[in-house]
């Protein structure tokens, strides 16, 4: 049998006979909570087996000595201290009150709870994605929250049933956040409202009223292909695929599209395009490096009259507007500057090309292009996709 | 230093206690994939991991509990069910004396144990990044466990019987109050940096006395 064996059976042993041991003294409140605000006495009784007295006790909050001013001594084992105008909890756990003998060893410990009752959560919104699911967020109301911990339960109901539900996964889209993953009706409002509970009470939101159908959010539209025009100079050809998760429901999509040049962060946006699958883009720079971007609105799902939510912007698609050899004559006078700083990259591109693209029969400018993105990722440089509004 | 999930260290270390999650497999022999020095030395490298993860883990831990928890000196005393917790403090003469299976079956039994109160930590506690951390060091030090079992199975030797099973004895009580249950904590916390830095010191012996053949890396049959 192995040696420590012993050593560890009488320490189970103790574990299942264990009898409720003395602890050097009690405090009485024990884990109170409190309004801020609001004062407090406590006191400090030491047990018979300790041979500590009142005047042997002293008291300290959150590791601060307290001043021997407010104490009294109410027995002979018995000290209490007077605490006035309680600022709320230092920490969500409590503040620590703690009774200390003379020599510092702590004897007994009480929790206070100090602050206020919740605020009722406000800004309650909701999407829905594909229409199966929804996921709410909500703010809190300010104070109550930092100095108790706060418990939010999102509770939802068909507007004509009785039932109450209860969201169970939070946190999905940020701390005040609840997903609801299934069996949801369609065609039909609900009410949402959020509960907000800590230990000095419960708020509860106003409600909302809505129909998953009013806040449908889809995915970015599939296969963004940017393309030339012919040899037009300053337009971009934009194709995309609706998105599939609807494509069996009736709607109306609306797009919109957002492109950049390449060396530049200030997206400009192409707002009317309405329900089409493909957009040109004219007005562009000739010979000059475009990321494109489209999203989706999934409007009038089943003849719903109000506007869904947009979807997130597609990943960056690039291409590049056509540069005539004409225009490289005297009209910029950076021309020349460019020139070779193009021929610099040409050389780059043909060294990239001979390790990365098997064979030359897949030259062709669109290589040109994917390797411009390509060299944008690898310089981590402003190839971001910028937070859209979601409304 | 300040473990990242994202170092390589951390990475590889996970990576080790991902692939050592591999239900305990009877005694090996030689031509076995995972030799018993290897698995030492993953056992020994996430015994170091855990160290310094807990590090940060004890430190936000200590600050959401509060002054005086957080202090350096804080020495509180330990009372009667904070002596549930597998004390690391054993006598270092009669720790060396034991052979290594009773040693390893100690820090199986010791590690199951104090996974299963860290896990009671409450669970509503502190921010989500606290919860996080806790969650993501009990992965951690489960992957430990599991890796102990390896190492001994690697080296012949039998898993400790009984119960690294249920948390607590029937009828065993949560701590009666808040301030008792935070001093159960520090408790907690303290006896696992004591446990995690003495494995260390058993893992680096253990290697040594592991005869040296079977200490190959065979990094390229793991893929990494």
């Amino acid at each position: 049998m192995p040696p420590l064996l012993p050593l560890l059976l009488p320490l189970c042993l103790r574990l299942l006979h264990a009898e409720p041991l003395a602890y050097p003294a009690v405090i009485s409140p024990q884990d109170p909570t409190l309004l801020i605000g609001s004062s407090l006495t406590a006191t400090c009784t030491v047990s018979a087996d300790f041979h500590l007295r009142a005047e042997d006790l002293y008291w300290t909050l959150n590791g601060r000595r307290l001043p021997a001013a407010s104490y009294a001594a109410l027995g002979p084992t018995t000290l209490s201290v007077a605490l006035a105008r309680l600022n709320g909890s230092k920490q969500q756990s409590g503040d620590n009150l703690v009774c200390h003998s003379r020599d510092g060893g702590i004897l007994a410990g009480s929790c206070l709870y100090v602050g206020l009752p919740p605020e009722k959560p406000v800004n309650i919104s909701c999407w829905s994605k594909n229409m199966k699911d929804l996921t709410c967020k909500w703010a809190p109301g300010t104070e109550g929250e930092t100095f108790l911990h706060t418990n939010y339960t999102l509770k939802y109901k068909l507007r004509w049933y009785g039932r109450d539900n209860t969201c169970q996964e939070y946190h999905t889209a940020g701390p005040y956040s609840c997903h609801i993953p299934k069996d949801l009706a369609l065609f039909t409002p609900y009410e949402i409202w959020v509960e907000a509970s800590n230990r000095l009470g419960v708020a509860v939101s106003d409600v909302v009223m809505l129909d998953i159908l009013d806040v449908v959010t889809t995915d970015p539209p599939a296969d963004v292909h940017v393309s030339r025009v012919g040899d037009l100079e300053d337009q971009l050809s934009v194709r995309w695929s609706s998105p599939p998760a609807l494509k069996d429901f009736l709607f109306q999509a609306k797009y919109q599209i957002q492109y950049r040049v390449e060396d530049s962060s200030e997206w400009k946006v192409v707002d009317d395009v309405g329900n089409q699958t493909s957009c040109r883009l004219a007005g562009l720079r000739p010979g000059t490096v475009y990321f494109v971007q489209v999203r989706c609105n999934p409007f009038g799902i089943y003849g719903s009259k109000k506007a869904g939510i947009w979807s997130d912007w597609s990943n960056p698609t690039a291409a590049s507007t056509p540069r005539s050899e004409r225009a490289a004559g005297g009209c910029d006078p950076k021309g020349g500057e460019q020139n070779t700083t193009l021929r610099r990259e040409l050389k780059q591109f043909f060294g990239w090309v001979k390790k990365h693209a098997y064979g030359c029969s897949n030259l062709s400018i669109k290589l040109y292009d994917q390797w411009r993105v390509w060299l944008q990722k690898s310089h981590k440089t402003r190839n971001q996709v910028l937070p859209g509004d979601k409304l | 230093m300040d473990f990242r999930a994202g170092d390589s260290w951390g990475i590889f270390a996970f990576l080790c206690a991902a692939l050592c999650n591999l239900p305990a497999v009877p005694a090996l022999n030689g031509t076995e994939e995972l030799g018993a020095g290897q698995s030492i030395q993953k056992t020994y490298d996430l015994t170091r991991y855990l160290e310094h993860q807990l590090r940060t883990l004890a430190g936000t831990y200590l600050n959401y509990l509060g002054p005086p928890f957080n202090e350096p000196d804080f020495n509180p005393p330990r009372l009667a069910r904070a002596e549930q917790v597998p004390s690391a403090t054993v006598d270092l003469d009669l720790w060396r004396g034991l052979t290594d299976n009773a040693r390893l079956a100690a820090n199986y039994r010791a590690y199951s144990r104090l996974l299963c109160y860290l896990r009671g930590l409450d669970g509503q506690a502190g921010t989500a990044e606290l919860r996080h951390r806790l969650g993501h060091f009990c992965s951690s030090l489960q992957g430990l466990v599991v890796s102990i079992a390896g190492v001994m199975s690697s080296l012949g030797y039998p898993l400790p019987a009984g119960p690294a099973g249920p948390p607590l004895p029937p009828g065993a009580p949560a701590a009666p109050n808040d301030f008792l249950k935070k001093m159960d904590d520090f408790w907690l916390l303290k006896e696992l940096q004591t446990w995690l830095w003495r494995s260390a010191k058993d893992f680096n012996r253990l290697k040594k006395k592991v005869p040296p053949a079977v200490v190959t890396l065979r990094l390229e049959a793991r893929g990494f």
